[in-house]
């Protein structure tokens, strides 16, 4: 078997594999960010029940990027409506935890009240901290129904700060967190309700 | 066992203890490798006739991370999930193929030995995926309350608890052997 025949078979081989993979990257890039973008809102939009919106909040992300409250800051937001009239606010909200920062998803309805939180990315202990991740969570699900005045600034807190809610054994800090950043959420949300909800496109 | 061996086995210990915290991504995992290196071992069998020694292991490299990318792409088109869980170790299994390669998996063994290590791979991640995710993930709970407090033992679906799993499991097997040995 001579030098130059295994030369060529070999620059075969890469011109083919190279070619496959360009051919089949093309085919199904198209198909991989419609999956990314399903799963991008499926994540997004879940808390939300699926009769209580009717257009694509998605598509009406608000301009609160970087707004910074007392312990957290605002990564965006996005409204639901339902017949034209506001039905709940989706804020992305991200709070520093015990080993770094944690992403969460809070939905608001537009009364003021707390529909759901959820993690979206989070870097705490495994087995302790992380365990806000797991979704449906039963610590999370506390705070459904809970507002700004229910149970009072002063409430939103550790039972072990003076105030209402328990907190995830093991995970003081990022108990403390999740918490102040839900409380920052709904008192950013209070305070300016009407830009949040008033100006309905 | 030589040296080429332990890198092998090493190598099978990534996946194995990575990838099998539930059963769903371990069966997957373990399927999508014996496919991938399925087809990577017809391809390379086709393919030795046209190449001489010092250039196989170029063409093993390329072929292995062509197939292991299509892999890639296929899993995130049809199961962007799947792969977000299973990330690196889909990579992985091109390292494994050039290894198993290296090793004279495909040309020196006996069909017999190569399916025994596969079935041995699968068997384990198996194994493995069904345990972890029973004491990991609540199965458990019901019938066992006291064993742990909040539902689960959640050590199983952390790393260190993937490799005490697997020592207990060669623990047992150890065990077996020397009792069916010496009845």
């Amino acid at each position: 078997m001579n030098r130059s025949l295994s030369v060529l078979s070999l620059a075969i081989i890469a011109v083919l594999c190279a070619g496959t993979l360009y051919l089949a990257q093309q085919v199904l890039a198209s198909r991989i960010g419609a999956e990314q973008r399903l799963i991008e809102s499926r994540n997004l939009l879940d808390m939300l029940p699926t009769d209580s919106y009717d257009n694509q909040p998605l598509d009406q992300p608000l301009a609160l990027k970087g707004v910074v409250l007392a312990n957290s800051t605002l990564l965006g937001g996005y409204r639901a409506n339902l017949g034209g009239k506001p039905a709940a606010i989706i804020l992305l909200s991200r709070v520093t935890g015990y080993e770094g920062a944690i992403d969460l998803l809070l939905v608001i309805d537009s009364q003021g009240r707390l529909l759901g939180v959820k993690t979206l990315k989070q870097g705490e202990t495994p087995g302790l901290g992380a365990r806000i991740a797991t979704h449906p969570n039963p610590w999370l699900a506390g705070f459904i129904g809970k507002s700004r005045g229910d149970p009072g600034d002063s409430g939103w807190a550790l039972k072990k700060d003076q105030g209402q809610f328990d907190q995830l054994a093991g995970a003081t800090i990022t108990s403390r967190a999740v918490i102040s950043a839900t409380h920052d959420a709904l008192r950013y949300f209070d305070e300016h309700q009407p830009q949040l909800i008033g100006s309905a496109p | 066992m030589n040296k080429t061996s332990t890198l092998q086995n090493a190598l099978m210990l990534a996946p194995l203890i990575g990838a099998s915290d539930t059963l769903l991504t371990a069966l997957s995992l373990a399927l999508l490798c014996l496919l991938v290196i399925a087809v990577y071992g017809l391809k390379m069998r086709l393919l030795r006739a046209w190449l001489s020694a010092p250039w196989q292991l170029p063409a093993a490299m390329l072929l292995a991370a062509t197939l292991t990318s299509l892999a890639a792409l296929a899993t995130q088109a049809w199961a962007l999930e799947l792969h977000q869980h299973l990330g690196l170790y889909i990579g992985l299994i091109a390292l494994q193929c050039v290894v198993l390669e290296c090793n004279g998996f495909f040309t020196e063994t006996r069909l017999l030995d190569r399916l025994r290590l596969c079935a041995l791979f699968v068997s384990l991640m198996i194994a493995l995926g069904v345990l972890r995710e029973v004491l990991g993930h609540g199965s458990i709970s019901w019938h066992l309350p006291w064993l742990a407090a909040d539902g689960s033992v959640r050590l199983a679906i952390l790393a260190p608890g993937g490799f005490i799993l697997l020592g207990l499991l060669l623990a047992a097997r150890q065990a077996w052997l020397g009792r069916s040995v010496t009845p």
